[in-house]
């Protein structure tokens, strides 16, 4: 498994079609950009894995799983991918089910190219986002996992605003100790002030 | 037994002879008797008197009984004055000889006495003859009359039964005049259009049918008076509350001996239940048919617009990702032409999806046979009557008789023809006026027949009139826009033409078929 932030962006088309799937990789490799097709939505969802960067381009028309359960069942299973939904028969209802399931673009077959590679761009840059945004609740994470029992006490206690003297009361313990236990914790989570620890300290427990 | 017979046959002989001896001996010589003594002792005074008086009285007497004992009495009266008279007052007196110059006297008595006597009871006769014959006409008078007042009666009770029977039928019920004068009406029918039976009078009649029907109804009427027939038509009828109701009117005229109408007698039975599921059925129908034809061929366009637009989206993909490779610095020819070549195999796949539909549409089995064109229309607005009906359409045909026989497939020209028909019937939905749809017939030259559907409708504007036969062009809301076309394809597969005039009332289709040699 590669590192997080470290894998090439993918753009991963799923539909059933062959000639569409090669148009479409040949589209956006005509961009520079890499490509992966699928040609059902299981294949896609078996072989997904939290290392798959980039974006989804999804018919809605499959064999099987359609590609609206496709991203109903990611959403359900916590996966996030930005999801460009491609159908042949763009009625409305179906546009605003897909685009209020969480889909970033509904496009209408056939389309223009600058569509989709629009459509792509703003999708690579949603999922960046979001890759650097686990990334640092990930690596807080794993600050935290370093952190011994009695200072993640303290932890908790200092960042809902008790005063060391508060927290000496509370867990029996000198204000030295806890002045101790509270320097040693800044260090191990790298917190530069007292406002940065409060930050990290929701951004893990969100 | 024998004997009791014996008695009785002979009690019956004796009752006879005795009122035989009554009537013809005792009852006529008492009276014989009587009148003669009475005489007889008048005589004796009066003799002294008047000279000869027993002549009036004893031609009295004789009178007297031959009046009321009849002709033996007369003569026994006769017998016995000439034998008093010759006895008593003749000389010589008290001896039954008579003198010599007495003897002509006695005889002229003896033949006045009896010619009175004969006189007297053919008088009496003639008088009880006719006093019986007066009493048997009185008889025969009285009986008649008997008679004539049970049948008045008799009469009266019938007519009261039947006005009973009108008021029980729970249907409604009048009786007009040969002009359709309503003279009777039940209180059923009275009771439904809330007036008396004078809301009914002076052609008002019509007042109470659906303005709609009131024309349906007199069509009726006047074919039945053609005819001489009953009449049965079914028109809405207002009720009391102003509200409408749908009746089954039957009509049966009443004829005098030589044949005159001289009454109507009508009936109006409620179908308006029936009516209502019908109108339900034929709604559900029709919404059925009409979806069952928009969806199927719905489902079909979606199918092919699904099977064309996947090669087309691949195409569009490739064609892109072509000019994309060209634009490139430095051009990467080698994926261009690998684009060019997807391009080319998707434009294959594209044109073969056609050719599936065509090959789809013209699998139809191919039909021509000899057929009548007036028959098929004949039958077609056979199949339209209904609802013509329930439009308020009539349909007039004007078909040439001599038309050759003409090859096609009937089954797929009288789809045509229905299609037109319907929608010639559904252009005049909205007009107000005689709404007439008009099909005929005519040979054009030796080798062409043309057919016309003409309507009363608002006619088509030009801009319509360029478009109206390519497929999904159509100006009804619900419309799929295939019908025209479809018209066309069949109409050439048959290498005929079809055309839209206008028409001076509405619009008319024309299509021709060619005559096969």
């Amino acid at each position: 498994m590669t590192k997080f932030g470290t894998e090439v962006e993918t753009v991963f088309i799923v539909d059933d079609d062959s000639a569409i799937c090669s148009g479409l990789c040949d589209l956006i490799e005509s961009a520079g950009l890499k490509t992966q097709s699928y040609s059902s939505a299981e294949e896609f969802f078996e072989s997904w894995n939290p290392g798959m960067a980039g974006c989804l381009v999804l018919d809605v028309r499959l064999p099987g799983m359609s590609g609206m359960e496709l991203h109903a069942k990611l959403v359900e299973s916590d996966i996030f991918i930005p999801v460009i939904i491609m159908t042949g028969h763009g009625d409305m209802p179906m546009v605003r089910k897909a685009l209020k399931a969480g889909a970033i673009e509904f496009l209408i077959k056939p389309f223009r190219d600058e569509e989709l590679l629009q459509a792509v761009e703003l999708a690579f840059a949603l999922d960046r986002n979001q890759r650097r945004a686990d990334q640092l609740v990930n690596s807080i994470q794993a600050r935290a996992e370093k952190l011994s029992e009695r200072e993640r006490q303290v932890m908790n206690l200092v960042t809902a605003g008790l005063t060391n003297r508060q927290i000496a009361e509370k867990l029996y313990l000198s204000i030295v100790t806890i002045k101790l236990h509270r320097r040693q914790v800044m260090k191990k989570m790298q917190a530069e002030s007292l406002a940065d620890l409060v930050r990290m300290s929701e951004r893990i427990s969100a | 037994m024998r004997s009791g017979y014996d008695v009785s046959m002979f009690a019956t002989k004796l009752n006879r002879i005795a009122i035989w001896t009554m009537e013809y001996g005792a009852k006529p010589g008492s009276i014989a008797v009587c009148f003669v003594l009475v005489a007889l002792l008048w005589t004796f005074p009066l003799q002294h008197v008047i000279a000869y008086p027993f002549v009036f009285l004893f031609f009295a007497a004789v009178m007297g009984s031959a009046w009321f004992g009849g002709a033996i009495a007369g003569y026994l009266a006769v017998v016995l004055s000439t034998l008093l008279i010759t006895y008593l007052f003749i000389p010589p007196l008290f001896s039954m000889t008579v003198a010599k110059d007495s003897q002509s006297y006695l005889a002229a008595f003896i033949l006045y006495a009896i010619a009175i006597s004969i006189v007297s009871s053919a008088r009496r006769r003639s008088e009880s003859a006719v006093r019986s014959a007066r009493d048997q006409l009185e008889d025969k008078v009285r009986e008649r009359t008997a008679e004539l007042l049970r049948s008045n009666l008799e009469i009266q009770e019938s007519t009261r039964q039947l006005r009973m029977l009108t008021e029980a039928i729970p249907q409604q019920i009048w009786r007009a005049d040969a002009s359709g004068q309503v003279e009777y009406c039940n209180q059923h029918l009275l009771d439904y259009i809330g007036g008396s039976a004078e809301t009914l009078r002076d052609g008002s009649f019509f007042s109470i049918l659906h303005a709609e029907d009131a024309s349906h109804f007199r069509q009726g009427w006047e074919a039945a008076l053609a005819a001489g027939g009953r009449f049965e038509v079914e028109v809405r009828v207002r009720g009391a509350d102003g509200g409408f109701r749908w009746f089954l009117v039957r009509g049966i005229p009443q004829r005098s001996q030589d044949s005159q109408i001289t009454h109507w007698y009508g009936i109006h039975i409620d179908v308006e239940e029936r009516h209502r599921t019908q109108q339900g059925l034929l709604s559900a129908h029709e919404d059925l048919s009409r979806f069952s034809r928009t969806t199927s061929l719905a489902e079909m366009a979606a199918s092919i617009a699904h099977e064309l637009n996947q090669p087309l989206t691949a195409l569009a993909t490739h064609a892109a990702a072509c000019r994309r490779w060209l634009q490139a610095d430095p051009a990467n020819v080698s994926r261009a032409s690998a684009a060019a070549d997807m391009i080319v195999q998707e434009s294959t796949r594209a044109a073969n999806v056609v050719r599936r539909v065509r090959s789809l549409l013209s699998k139809t089995d191919y039909v021509r046979e000899f057929a009548d064109l007036n028959n098929i229309i004949v039958e077609l607005t056979r199949l339209l009557r209904d609802d013509a009906i329930r439009r308020g359409i009539s349909i007039t045909l004007r078909l040439a008789e001599d038309l050759p026989k003409l090859e096609m497939d009937p089954v797929q020209i009288q789809q045509v023809l229905l299609n037109l028909a319907i929608n010639g019937m559904e252009a005049m939905m909205k007009i107000n006026g005689p709404k007439v749809l008009e099909i005929g017939t005519h040979s054009r030259g030796q080798d062409e027949v043309q057919v016309s559907v003409t309507d009363c409708g608002p006619g088509f504007s030009e801009q319509v009139k360029s478009k109206m036969f390519e497929p999904f062009f159509t100006t009804k809301p619900e419309g799929t826009g295939m019908g025209l076309a479809i018209c066309r394809s069949i109409i050439e597969a048959h290498d005929g033409r079809v055309w839209a005039e206008q028409s001076p009332k509405g619009s008319s289709f024309q299509f021709t078929l060619k005559v096969s040699k």
